[in-house]
């Protein structure tokens, strides 16, 4: 997949798919408009997990903990459960607030922190790709732990929004990435960390 | 001359952006637009109103932010490192102006710059991506308009 900004770029693509007739499949190039839209897209999706920082602040995470309890309870996955009892609510004593509890504010911090670098990969389009992996794995999790809580395509949809965001280089234009790609290209061939890095531009 | 008329089409386009995601807040959508205009002391009883006064001001003001913005690239063609970089500036320009000082100084705060964790995570990285957003357009249209005179 592309970017191609130019009318002569097109022409030449229409040319050469025109020669290759139709034995191979043509190679899809995205247009300004395409990859804007999609930079939008980015944003809003960056700016859904923003807003799902605010009701689980730190430094007690609270609001997180009635969502852990939901998830030892009714994940889809048997043994999720007991995992999330062992781990997250290890030696939790009430249901309501998190007093007791010996590993929750770590692993909340970080839930909490993954979900700050997924908000700001995918608002500032900054090595977008790896901000919608992680969100993809956050938001499988919650598919798993809270398919059956809420209505079962909420966190479906979750995931397939940030799937597809890794799959289309969204922080190329709107964003900071537009930068990093061609720095980070250019230095590829020699240096293996920046061709590590550029995967995720 | 450009340089403004794209300044002002950036800036549009990016306020256009920040209104609307001022708009999809949790809870009542559009909840915190009026925001926009109490930094000017004004107030509508209306909520409904007052939410779309506060959507076209904060497009308005991006527009004023993007006029700023093409004036001070001058006639010159700008690189995506300076796009970026003057969109960042004045992106924290006006998290300093409206979402620190005017929102101090209209609530009667004990000083214009208070400011809690909470406050700052909900203003700062928005009024940022408001800039970036305004850089990037002016890039976009400055190479769009080079590629339609090649």
């Amino acid at each position: 997949m592309g970017i191609s900004s130019s009318a002569s770029d097109r022409n030449q693509f229409a040319a050469t798919r025109a020669k290759a007739g139709s034995t191979v499949l043509a190679p899809v190039i995205l247009s300004e408009r395409s990859i804007t839209g999609f930079a939008l897209i980015r944003i809003f999706v960056g700016y859904l997990w923003f807003q799902q920082l605010f009701w689980k602040m730190p430094p007690d995470f609270a609001g997180l903990y009635k969502y852990i309890i939901l998830e030892s309870r009714h994940a889809i996955i048997p043994g999720y459960g007991a995992l999330l009892q062992h781990t997250f609510l290890a030696g939790c004593t009430s249901l309501s607030t998190p007093s007791g509890c010996t590993l929750f504010v770590p692993l909340a911090a970080g839930v909490w922190t993954a979900e700050l670098l997924v908000c700001l990969s995918l608002m500032f389009g900054i090595f977008t790709r790896f901000g919608a992996i992680l969100g993809t794995i956050l938001a499988a999790q919650l598919y798993v732990g809270l398919g059956y809580v809420d209505w079962y395509w909420t966190y479906g949809m979750l995931v397939l929004l940030c799937l597809g965001l890794t799959a289309i280089p969204a922080g190329r234009r709107m964003g900071i990435d537009a930068w990093l790609a061609p720095r980070l290209q250019a230095a590829a061939n020699d240096n293996r960390v920046a061709r590590l890095l550029s995967w995720f531009v | 001359m450009n340089n403004i008329r794209r300044g002002l089409l950036a800036g549009l386009a990016a306020g256009l952006v920040l209104a609307t995601l001022n708009f999809v807040t949790d809870g009542t959508p559009g909840r915190t637009l009026p925001d926009a205009l109490r930094w000017f002391g004004i107030t509508i009883a209306d909520p409904i109103v007052s939410r779309f006064a506060g959507f076209f001001l904060l497009i308005i003001l991006g527009g004023v932010f993007g006029l700023i913005f093409g004036a001070l690239q001058r006639e010159r063609s700008v690189t995506s490192n300076r796009a970026l970089l003057s969109g960042l500036l004045l992106g924290f320009i006006w998290w300093l102006v409206f979402s620190l000082l005017l929102t101090n100084i209209m609530k009667h705060a004990p000083s214009p710059f208070s400011l809690s964790f909470g406050e700052f995570l909900a203003t700062f990285p928005i009024d940022l991506l408001f800039g970036v957003v305004l850089g990037s357009i002016y890039f976009q249209l400055q190479a769009r308009s080079i590629n339609l005179s090649e």
